[in-house]
C-alpha cells in the first residue's frame, strides 16, 4: 500500500500512509482509537475506497470496490464483531454463500469434507463441522470465521482485535493458528491494543498516529515503552496514576455467596479508598459475580451486603450509592439510541427533563474524562468506542457513587480513553470527602496490578483470597487463574 | 424535531395535492375549505388518540395489537353505563377506564409472563374482542343521545366560535400533555431507554417492570379516550367496530418516524401521520375514487414514509 | 432534505391514471349521492342499475359510494361526511344502523343537503322521505307461505339475520307475526343471528342444524332466513348437511343460487323486494323533492314470493334476475 490518503469531510483519516506485508508474515497494526487503522484496513479489504494512493497485490494493481472484490483476490478482513449466522452450523457457515450443490441440491457431504480439512489446516480439527455456531464459544468462533477465509482461498487475513474478548489460554491458541498460517505462506495483519502481544506474536509492526504512519519495523528487541511513546506521542511513564491511598470503612461485603452456577461461596471485602481486583479468566464466574452483587442475577444463597443493604434490586443499588459499568457496552452498558446526556443521566433523572438541564448536568462529567462530542444531545452511538465507555463509567460519577463494581471498563478501548478512566478512578479513591470503594474485573494483568491495591483470582467459580498487588505478579496471578500450581 | 419536518411536508404535499385535484374536477377549493378542514381533524380524532398511546408503547419497544378490540370495548361499555342511567360523564369515564384496565391487563401480561407484547396484545385483541361482544350480548347497544355524541360532531353554527369540536381541541390538549411526558419527564426517559436497550436500562436501575405496566396502562387509557371518540361517533356501542383499527394506529405513528425497535417516537409525527391517512381517504373518497384505489394508495405511502426515513438514516450516518 | 413530496405526488399521479380520473362535474346538473350498505351484494348492484335508470331519466349525475362491509357504521359516516363537505345536491342512504346514522343525516340537513332514506329505518325524523319495501308486509308473507306448506302444524327456525338492521328486524317480526296466527306452529328457535357475512351465516346455520338434529333427520319442519347473506349460509349448510328439500325453507332476496335451488326443490321459496324500483323511487322522489314537488313521507316498493310454480312469470322474471350495474 503506497500514499493511501482518505477523507471524512473536514477530517483527514489517512494521510499518505504506506505499509508492506510480506507472505508468511504477521504484521501488528498499533495505535490509539480514532488513530486509522480501521479505515486502513477497510481500504485493504474494500470496505472503503481510497481517496489517494495505490495497493499491490503479489505485483499486481489491486483496487477492490467492495468487500466482495476484496475477498475474491484474496483479502479476507475478521471483524471484531463476527460475522457468522448464529442459528448455522460451522460448516453452512464456512460455505456461506458459495454453497457447493449436487443436482441442485446442497452438498452436504463435501461441504463437511472440505471445512474438517480447512479446520485441520488451523490446526483445531476439534471443531465439530456439524455444531450450531452460537454453540460454540468465541474463541471457536473466530476459527470458524478464520476457516470461512481459508476456504475461500485468502491469502491476506486482516484481524481486527482478535484478542480483545479471549481469555489468556484461547489467545495463545489464536496465536500459534496465525503462526502456522504464516508458515503456509499467509500474510496477517493484526490489529491490537495489547502492546506486549503485538510484540510477542509479530513479525514487524506499524504504528498510526492520527492518519500517519509514525513508526515501522521489526519486533525483535523492541521496547513496549518506545510504542507507547509512539502512539502517544509522548513518553506513557503515567499509565497508572495511584495516589496515597487510605482504606476506611467497609463499603462492600459478600459471604458464602453463590449464584445458580457461579460463583461458589466466594467471600471478599471492599472498603472505602482502596481497588480490589479481581482476576479471572472469561467463563471464571466473575462476571456472575460481580452481577449477583448488583442485584442483576439471583442469589442462591450466602450473604451480600452493599452500601448497608442486602440482597436488593439495581434500583435500590443505585439508590444507596453503588454503581456498575457492565462489560457488556451495546449489550447492556448503554443505550446506543439515546443522547449521551440521557445515558450519563439515567439512573438519576429529576422528574422534569430539558435539554438546557441535561447539558449543564452532563457537563461536568464530559469535561473531567474528556469525552469528544459534538453535543451532550447527540447519540451516544455516533461517539467512538472509547467515548461510549467513558458514558457508561461516566454515569456512575454522574450519580455520584460511593463504591464503583466495573466489570472490564477498559475492554477495547484506546489508551487515552483508559488513561482518563485510570485517572479518574485513583482520584475517587484518594479524594478527601466520601473515598470511594472499587471493585474492578479485568483481564489484563499490567492494568490490574497497576490500579488495584489487592486483587483476588478467580477461577471456576471460585474466589480465593486477595493478596496485595506489590506482593504478586503477573507471573503467579496467571498460574492461579490458569490452573497451575496451588 | 427534524423527523416531524419531513412527515409534516409530506402531509402538505399531499393535503395540496389533493386541493389541486379536487380543484381540478370541481373547479372550486372545496378541499381548502374550512368545513373540510374541520371534517378532516374530526375524522382523524379516533386514530390520532390512539396513535398517541401507541406512540409511548412503541417508543418502549412494545407493540399493541388490541387496540381496535379496546375501542370497541370501550364503545359498549360507555353505551351500557348510558342506557343503564348513568351521568354522560361518568359513562365517558367508565369507557376510558375500561381502556385503561385493558392497557394494565396488557402491562401485566407482558411482565409478568415474559410473553413478547406481539403475542400477549394479538391474544388480548381477540379476548377483549370477546369480552366486548358478550357484554353487548352479541348486538349493539343503543344509548341515548348525549352532550357526549357532540364530541366530534359538526359544529352546529352557534357554536362556531369553538372553530373545532371539543374532541378535536381534547386531541390536541391529550398530544401536548404526551408529548411533555415523553420529552421532558424523567418516566419519559425511562421508557425510552427500556425501548433503546431493556437490559442497559435494567442495570441503570430502571424498573423495567414498572415503566412498561404504567406504559401499556397509559397507552390503554388513551385508547379508551379513542373508544369514547369512536362512541361519539357512532352513538351505539359497537363490539365489531374498529376491527382492524390497530393496524391503522400503527401505521400513524410508523409514518410519524417511531422505530417498530423501539427506542423512538414522535408524538407529533404520528398525528402527522393519522392525518395524512386521513386526508388521503377523504381526498380519494371526495375525488370519486373506489376504496380499492384508496387502499392502495394509503399502502404506497406507509412504505414510502418509511423507505424515506431509512434513506435518511443512512445520509446522516 | 429528501424529497417525500415528489414522491408522493408520483404515487398519488400513477393511482389516479390507473383509475381513469372521476366524473367530471357538468355545470347546474343535479348531482346525487346514493350511498348503499355495503357493495359486495348483488341486492345492491341492482339498486344502482334503478339509481342509474332514475339519473338518466331525470338528468341528474349519480354518485355511488358504500363501505365495503354491512357492519361498517364507521365508513358509512364518513362517506355522508364526505359528501356533505364537497356538497352534493341530495343524498339517497340506506342507512346500516337506525341509530348511528341519525347525526350524521342530521348534519346534512342541517347543510341544506335533503336526504331520502331507502331500504333500512332510520330512528329520526330528518329525513325527506323513506323509501322501501314493507319489509313487515314481506316477512309475513314468507310466514303464511310456510305455514300453508306445512299445513299449519311443525317447528320452525327462524334464523335471523343481524343486530340493528331494521329491515331485517321488521321482516323476522313479521313472519313471527304470520306464523303466531297458526296453533299447530312452533318457533324453537329465533334468537340465533347469522351475522354479516356468508361465511358467519353459514356457520351459524351448521351449529344450528346440529342443535336440532335428530336420528333420523331433523326435529324441525320449517326454516326462514331473512335476507340474501343468511339465506345462502342456511342453504349451503342444508345441502352439505343432505337436510336439503327435506325442510320446507324460503328465504329472502334474490340470487341466481336461490333459483337453482328452487328448480330443484331445495328451497321453497324467496321473498323478493323490487331493489331496482328502490333504488329509482328513491331517486326519483329526492329529485322530486329538490325540483320544489311535495312527496310521501312512506313509499312502499312492493315485495313478492317467488316460488317454483311463479318462476316463469315474465313480471316474476324481471325480479330474479334484475338488470345490475356494472
Amino acid at each position: 500500500m503506497r500514499g493511501i490518503g482518505k477523507r471524512f469531510g473536514a477530517t483527514e483519516a489517512l494521510a499518505a500512509v504506506d505499509l508492506s506485508v510480506a507472505s508468511g508474515e504477521i504484521h501488528a497494526l498499533l495505535g490509539q482509537n480514532g488513530a486509522g487503522k480501521s479505515t486502513l484496513m477497510k481500504i485493504l479489504s474494500g470496505a472503503l475506497v481510497p481517496d489517494a494512493g495505490s495497493i499491490e497485490l503479489d505485483g499486481q494493481p489491486y483496487r477492490p470496490r467492495n468487500p466482495l472484490e476484496g475477498r475474491r483476490a484474496g483479502v479476507a478482513m475478521i471483524y471484531q464483531e463476527l460475522s457468522l449466522v448464529p442459528h448455522l452450523s460451522v460448516a453452512e457457515n464456512v460455505f456461506l454463500g458459495v454453497e457447493p450443490t449436487r443436482r441442485g441440491l446442497l452438498d452436504r457431504v463435501l461441504m463437511r469434507q472440505r471445512t474438517r480439512e480447512v479446520l485441520a489446516e488451523l490446526g483445531s480439527p476439534d471443531v465439530d463441522p456439524d455444531a450450531r455456531v452460537d454453540a460454540l464459544p468465541i474463541a471457536g468462533r473466530q476459527i470458524v470465521e478464520i476457516a470461512r477465509a481459508l476456504a475461500a482461498g485468502c491469502r491476506v487475513l486482516v484481524l481486527d482485535e482478535p484478542t480483545s474478548s479471549l481469555p489468556r489460554p484461547d489467545a495463545d491458541r489464536l496465536f500459534a493458528t496465525m503462526r502456522r498460517l504464516a508458515g503456509q505462506g499467509q500474510a496477517i495483519v493484526y490489529i491490537t491494543h495489547f502492546l506486549e502481544e503485538a510484540l510477542a506474536a509479530g513479525d514487524r509492526y506499524s504504528v498510526l498516529r492520527d492518519g500517519r504512519l509514525v513508526e515501522s519495523g521489526a519486533t525483535a528487541g523492541v521496547p513496549p515503552e518506545r510504542i507507547v511513546t509512539a502512539m502517544v506521542g509522548r513518553a506513557g511513564s503515567e499509565a497508572y496514576p495511584r495516589s496515597p491511598r487510605q482504606a476506611g470503612e467497609a463499603l462492600l461485603a459478600i459471604d458464602n455467596l453463590a449464584g445458580l452456577t457461579r460463583p461458589n461461596d466466594a467471600s471478599l471485602t471492599v472498603h472505602r479508598g482502596e481497588v480490589v481486583g479481581i482476576f479471572g479468566l472469561v467463563g471464571s464466574g466473575r462476571t456472575e459475580l460481580i452481577r449477583a452483587i448488583f442485584g442483576l442475577d439471583p442469589v442462591l444463597r450466602g450473604d451480600v451486603r452493599v452500601m448497608g443493604l442486602g440482597e436488593a434490586a439495581p434500583t435500590a443499588r443505585w439508590r444507596s450509592g453503588a454503581g456498575m459499568v457492565s462489560e457488556d457496552r451495546k449489550g447492556e452498558g448503554l443505550a446506543v439510541g439515546l443522547s449521551v446526556a440521557d445515558n450519563l443521566m439515567l439512573t438519576a433523572f429529576g422528574p422534569w427533563v430539558t435539554a438546557a438541564g441535561q447539558r449543564a448536568a452532563s457537563g461536568p462529567v464530559i469535561g473531567e474524562l474528556g469525552i469528544r462530542l459534538a453535543d451532550p444531545l447527540q447519540p451516544v452511538g455516533q461517539l467512538s468506542g472509547g467515548n461510549q465507555q467513558k458514558v457508561a463509567f461516566g454515569r456512575l460519577l454522574h450519580h455520584d457513587v460511593d463504591l464503583l463494581l466495573l466489570d472490564e471498563p477498559t475492554r477495547g478501548i484506546d489508551v487515552a480513553s483508559k488513561a482518563a478512566i485510570y485517572r479518574t478512578i485513583d482520584r475517587l479513591v484518594t479524594r478527601a470527602d466520601r473515598p470511594c470503594g472499587v471493585l474492578i474485573v479485568g483481564s489484563y494483568l499490567p492494568e490490574l496490578l497497576g490500579i488495584c491495591d489487592r486483587i483476588a483470582v478467580m477461577r471456576r467459580g471460585t474466589l480465593a483470597p486477595p493478596v496485595g498487588a506489590a506482593e504478586t505478579s503477573e507471573h503467579a496471578l496467571l498460574l492461579a487463574a490458569s490452573g497451575g500450581g496451588n | 424535531m427534524r423527523r416531524n419536518l419531513v412527515t409534516l411536508m409530506a402531509l402538505l404535499g399531499a393535503f395540496l395535492l389533493f386541493a389541486i385535484l379536487v380543484h381540478s374536477e370541481t373547479g372550486d377549493f372545496g378541499f381548502v375549505s374550512g368545513p373540510n378542514l374541520e371534517l378532516i381533524l374530526r375524522q382523524t380524532a379516533i386514530v390520532g388518540t390512539a396513535a398517541l398511546g401507541m406512540t409511548l408503547i412503541i417508543a418502549a419497544g412494545g407493540i399493541d395489537l388490541s387496540a381496535g378490540a379496546v375501542i370497541a370495548l370501550s364503545t359498549v361499555v360507555l353505551a351500557a353505563a348510558l342506557s343503564a342511567g348513568l351521568s354522560p360523564l361518568a359513562a365517558a369515564i367508565l369507557g376510558v377506564l375500561a381502556g385503561a384496565a385493558a392497557g394494565a391487563l396488557n402491562g401485566i401480561l407482558v411482565t409478568v409472563l415474559g410473553v413478547v407484547p406481539f403475542i400477549v396484545t394479538l391474544g388480548t385483541m381477540l379476548a377483549l374482542r370477546g369480552v366486548a361482544k358478550g357484554l353487548a350480548h352479541e348486538q349493539k347497544i343503543d344509548a341515548p343521545m348525549t352532550w357526549v355524541n357532540s364530541a366530534l360532531a359538526a359544529l352546529k353554527p352557534e357554536d362556531r366560535w369553538m372553530l373545532f369540536p371539543p374532541g378535536v381541541w381534547l386531541t390536541v390538549v391529550l398530544a401536548v400533555l404526551v408529548g411533555v411526558t415523553l420529552n421532558y419527564t424523567r418516566f419519559g426517559r425511562h421508557l425510552l431507554a427500556v425501548g433503546s436497550n431493556e437490559a442497559a436500562a435494567r442495570l441503570a436501575g430502571v424498573q423495567v417492570g414498572r415503566v412498561k405496566r404504567r406504559v401499556y396502562l397509559l397507552g390503554g387509557a388513551l385508547v379508551g379516550v379513542a373508544g369514547v371518540f369512536q362512541f361519539a361517533r357512532l352513538s351505539v356501542g359497537d363490539p365489531t367496530v374498529a376491527t382492524g383499527l390497530e393496524l391503522d394506529i400503527i401505521a400513524a405513528v410508523v409514518i410519524g418516524g417511531a422505530s417498530l425497535a423501539g427506542g423512538e417516537g414522535w408524538v407529533l409525527g404520528s398525528l402527522l401521520g393519522a392525518l395524512i391517512m386521513t386526508v388521503i381517504r377523504a381526498g380519494g373518497s371526495q375525488l370519486g375514487w373506489s376504496n380499492w384505489v384508496q387502499e392502495i394508495v394509503t399502502g404506497a405511502i406507509i412504505v414510502t414514509a418509511v423507505a424515506i426515513d431509512r434513506i435518511r438514516h443512512r445520509r446522516h450516518g | 432534505m429528501p424529497k417525500p413530496l415528489s414522491i408522493l405526488s408520483l404515487a398519488l399521479a400513477a393511482a389516479l391514471a390507473a383509475c381513469g380520473g372521476g366524473a367530471r362535474k357538468d355545470a347546474g346538473k343535479l348531482r346525487i349521492a346514493v350511498i348503499p350498505k355495503g357493495t359486495t351484494h348483488e341486492f345492491w348492484r341492482a339498486v344502482h342499475a334503478g339509481a342509474i335508470k332514475a339519473g338518466e331519466e331525470l338528468g341528474v349525475t349519480i354518485e355511488w359510494k358504500g363501505p365495503l362491509q354491512e357492519n361498517d357504521r364507521e365508513e358509512q359516516i364518513k362517506v355522508i361526511e364526505n359528501f356533505v363537505t364537497r356538497g352534493v345536491s341530495g343524498i339517497a342512504l340506506a342507512p346500516l344502523d337506525h341509530a348511528a346514522l341519525v347525526q350524521p343525516v342530521a348534519n346534512a340537513t342541517r347543510a341544506n343537503i335533503p336526504v331520502v332514506i331507502f331500504d333500512s329505518d332510520l330512528k329520526s325524523d330528518d329525513y325527506v322521505s323513506f323509501v322501501a319495501t314493507d319489509n313487515f308486509k314481506g316477512g309475513a308473507l314468507a310466514g303464511e307461505a310456510l305455514a300453508q306448506a306445512l299445513g299449519g302444524k311443525g317447528n320452525l327456525i327462524l334464523l335471523r339475520y343481524a343486530v340493528g338492521s331494521a329491515s331485517t328486524t321488521n321482516r323476522e317480526e313479521g313472519f313471527l307475526a304470520a306464523v303466531a296466527k297458526y296453533p299447530g306452529l312452533k318457533v324453537v328457535s329465533s334468537n340465533q343471528y347469522a351475522g354479516v357475512t356468508t361465511e358467519t351465516g353459514f356457520q351459524a346455520s351448521e351449529n344450528l342444524l346440529a342443535a336440532h338434529k335428530t336420528a333420523t333427520g331433523l326435529s324441525v319442519d320449517g326454516i326462514f332466513c331473512a335476507n340474501e347473506s343468511s339465506t345462502f349460509g342456511m342453504l349451503r349448510a342444508l345441502v352439505d348437511g343432505g337436510y336439503a328439500g327435506k325442510v320446507h325453507f324460503i328465504g329472502f332476496d334474490a340470487s341466481p343460487k336461490f333459483v337453482a335451488a328452487i328448480k330443484a326443490g331445495q328451497m321453497d321459496g324467496m321473498v323478493l323486494q323490487n331493489p331496482v324500483n328502490m333504488g329509482y323511487l328513491a331517486v326519483k322522489t329526492l329529485v322530486q323533492h329538490l325540483r320544489g314537488q311535495p312527496v310521501d313521507k312512506r313509499i312502499d316498493t312492493g315485495a313478492t314470493l317467488v316460488t317454483k310454480a311463479n318462476l316463469g312469470d315474465p313480471a316474476v322474471a324481471g325480479l330474479v334476475s334484475p338488470a345490475l350495474a356494472p
